[in-house]
């Protein structure tokens, strides 16, 4: 119990969401001083009109994210975002459609701009959720858990649905023409527009990356600002809008950004980033893959034919890297594996500071035998709790036919729409067990008239000695449920213990027969 | 929070499927040892785990498919899945084209060890070796990684490793609250 103790109070302090909290936090501090300063510098060129639209911007892509993300930073990112684009000139009509979605979304309110930095990064994580197939979110949500240490960054477990995702699809590889599927996604948080307006909205901030793209290379061109302060987060815009294309500096640079970029980002959205946006530059060439702008737009019908058109992933040599197609191949699925490995690391408790595949790999196995011994050494004790894990009841049931009988289904409602677990109560064995699985779906309060009522019935039928043992049971139930699980007092584990004690009771009263 | 609640979710969906694969388990009788009741409920609840997952991971197909082998556990398949134990032809092609994969990766790792004797052995080389060594015993321990490739092998870790946290939970569970509950017990 001890190990499982431990496991469990390690998921509830959340260690290894805390180490992954200081180290992206360490990095972003350092990215974002000297983003500070070229903010501070691009703000006081701006007009006013550009700051309700940041706002906004930044409301907007709060849509994206989930409540808890830290929206100080995301105001202030893309309030830099925007600052670049508006010091380049770009056409309002940008600005304004995004100022349009300020009323849209309810409670995201205009934040000034704090210290927090990582806009770059930011910007991939948003181009990456809105080229994220959301599909149906709740769905998602439900078979895919994230454990709890990544709450504090739980943009990031939006993000990480994308394995499920993977999973789900089986293995295709998502893109932008599923824009129309990942309208749910923004409105599962609280905005109210419609799948239209949304599909619209991913478009326009796509797009918009690909403007700053465009305007971040003018901007070097052009302006040639050669301090590191400028140039990094230059760097960074353009890491964020397009993932490895050969442009600019050197290929080692880069892919040490994006490494600390990727931290979070799972595979799937490398992989959709990239199929979106390195098919863009090469529109012209390759036919097939220019369908993924178009698809962007969001037509729902095409979505079928995009999927077959997605099984190549467009990758561009980086500078200074042979152009070889094996060894970009092998640069990609290189990428991809260092992806999962980040991801593991979230998972594996105390990965976070180890380098390295072989370590890495070694601190995975051992994880992975420890739960597999953890399951193995809970079986063992489960047997020996139970003498007899006895679900057929029979005699039991023979005895005390008649008043539970008729007292259990009028304490436990039956919903309608849960016919797998409410099989109709019929007076055999399984029905003590069936008033088990109800209580999984039904509040403890049925549970407990249950449960008294089986300790009345038993009550009955047995004599003195048994009888005590029910209510000293009932008082131990209500310890339990009351005392026992306070680190998260959920509703199954009430209803794991009244499930135990129903098991308990029938096997008890067995063995006194 | 949202998090809290899949988990809850899935801990749920679980449960369910564990207790329904118990039922099954009438045949308790006085002379069932501890160690048939440990092999039962493990099963019970490996395949309830697997069944979590709808069959779109590897691993839990892997895992349903090695558990219908042996015959008697069908119905206990088919109980809690909701559908039925595969067949076993399927799986057999699997097998044969799993070995025919596995004795072209053995030659092809034996001209490899002939053809490079490197005088020196490099700290990469060193370090090659040892990833091939774990990714060949990752493989071994997620159920169904024989055959996979290294990225969708992590996937698959991925998922297992979410979903045995789950069983490992809710089993303690179990098991703390069946603790707290018996004033005695008999073996």
């Amino acid at each position: 119990m001890d190990m499982v103790a431990a496991i469990e109070s390690e998921k509830e302090t959340e260690n290894p969401g805390n180490y992954l909290a200081c180290n992206l936090s360490s990095n972003w501090q350092v990215n974002g001083n000297n983003l500070t300063n070229t903010s501070v510098e691009m703000i006081s060129m701006n007009n006013s009109t550009v700051e309700p639209s940041a706002c906004s911007a930044a409301s907007m892509v709060d849509s994206f994210c989930p409540q808890n993300w830290d929206q100080q930073a995301n105001s202030e990112t893309l309030s830099n975002l925007d600052s670049v684009r508006a010091n380049l000139g770009w056409n309002p009509n940008q600005i304004l459609r995004s100022g349009v979605f300020l009323p849209a979304v309810p409670g995201m309110i205009h934040q000034s701009l704090p210290h927090f930095p990582a806009d770059s990064a930011f910007i991939q994580r948003a181009a990456r959720f809105s080229s994220f197939s959301g599909g149906n979110f709740g769905e998602m949500m439900n078979s895919f858990t994230v454990p709890d240490p990544l709450n504090p960054y739980s943009h990031t477990f939006a993000l990480m649905q994308g394995p499920h995702e993977i999973f789900r699809g089986n293995g295709y590889e998502m893109n932008l023409a599923e824009a129309s599927k990942e309208a749910s996604f923004p409105v599962e948080y609280g905005t109210e527009m419609s799948p239209l307006q949304n599909e619209k909205r991913c478009g326009n901030f796509l797009r918009s990356q690909d403007e700053v793209k465009n305007a971040v290379d003018i901007l070097r061109n052009e302006s040639g600002m050669d301090e590191f302060n400028n140039r990094d987060p230059i760097e960074k815009f353009e890491d964020a809008a397009v993932e490895s294309s050969g442009q600019g500096l050197g290929s080692k640079k880069r892919k040490r950004i994006a490494q600390n970029e990727k931290k979070e980002a799972p595979q799937p959205f490398v992989e959709t980033e990239k199929d979106h946006v390195e098919s863009k530059p090469k529109g012209d060439q390759d036919p097939a893959s220019s369908s993924k702008p178009v698809g962007k737009q969001g037509k729902q019908g095409s979505q079928g034919s995009d999927i077959p058109k997605e099984e190549y992933i467009h990758v561009r040599a980086r500078r200074g890297q042979a152009t070889n197609s094996h060894s970009l191949a092998e640069r990609v699925r290189r990428e991809k594996i260092s992806e999962r490995m980040k991801y593991l690391q979230d998972l594996v408790p105390g990965c976070s500071k180890v380098t390295g595949k072989a370590v890495m790999l070694d601190e995975i196995i051992n994880y992975v035998q420890s739960l597999q011994r953890q399951v193995e050494f809970l079986s063992m004790k489960l047997a020996t709790v139970n003498p007899r894990l006895e679900f057929n009841i029979e005699a039991f049931l023979a005895k005390d036919v008649h008043q539970p009988r008729t007292g259990l289904p009028s304490s436990l409602t039956i919903p309608p729409d849960m016919n797998l677990l409410y099989p109709p109560l019929h007076p055999s064995q399984p029905t003590i067990i069936q008033s088990g699985i109800p209580a999984l779906g039904n509040s403890s309060d049925a549970l407990r008239r249950a449960i008294n009522l089986r300790s009345t019935a038993v009550g009955e039928e047995f004599k003195e000695p048994s009888s005590q043992v029910p209510n000293a049971w009932e008082d131990e139930l209500h310890n339990v449920v009351q005392k026992g699980f306070n680190s998260s007092p959920t509703i199954d584990e009430q209803d794991l213990s009244g499930i135990l004690h129903i098991l308990k009771s029938s096997f008890i009263y067995r063995l006194r027969c | 929070m949202k998090e809290r609640m899949q988990n809850s979710s899935l801990k749920q969906e679980f449960l369910k499927n564990w207790i329904k694969g118990l039922q099954l388990h009438t045949n308790f009788n006085k002379n069932t040892t501890i160690l048939e009741r440990r092999k039962a409920i493990k099963l019970s609840a490996d395949i309830a785990i697997a069944s979590t997952r709808n069959s779109t991971t590897r691993w839990s197909r892997a895992l349903i498919s090695d558990a219908s082998r042996d015959g008697s556990n069908k119905t206990l398949i088919e109980k809690i899945s909701g559908r039925e134990a595969p067949r076993k032809d399927s799986f057999g092609l699997i097998r044969c084209s799993k070995k025919i994969m596995k004795r072209s990766r053995v030659t092809r790792q034996i001209r490899a060890r002939k053809a490079v004797l490197p005088s020196v052995v490099g700290a990469s080389l060193i370090e090659k070796k040892l990833v091939k060594s774990r990714t060949r015993a990752l493989k071994r321990l997620v159920p169904g990684g024989e055959d996979m490739d290294e990225i969708s092998l992590i996937k698959e870790t991925i998922d297992y490793i979410v979903s045995l946290r789950v069983q490992v939970d809710v089993m303690g569970r179990m098991a703390s609250v069946a603790d707290r509950l018996i004033p005695f017990k008999s073996l």
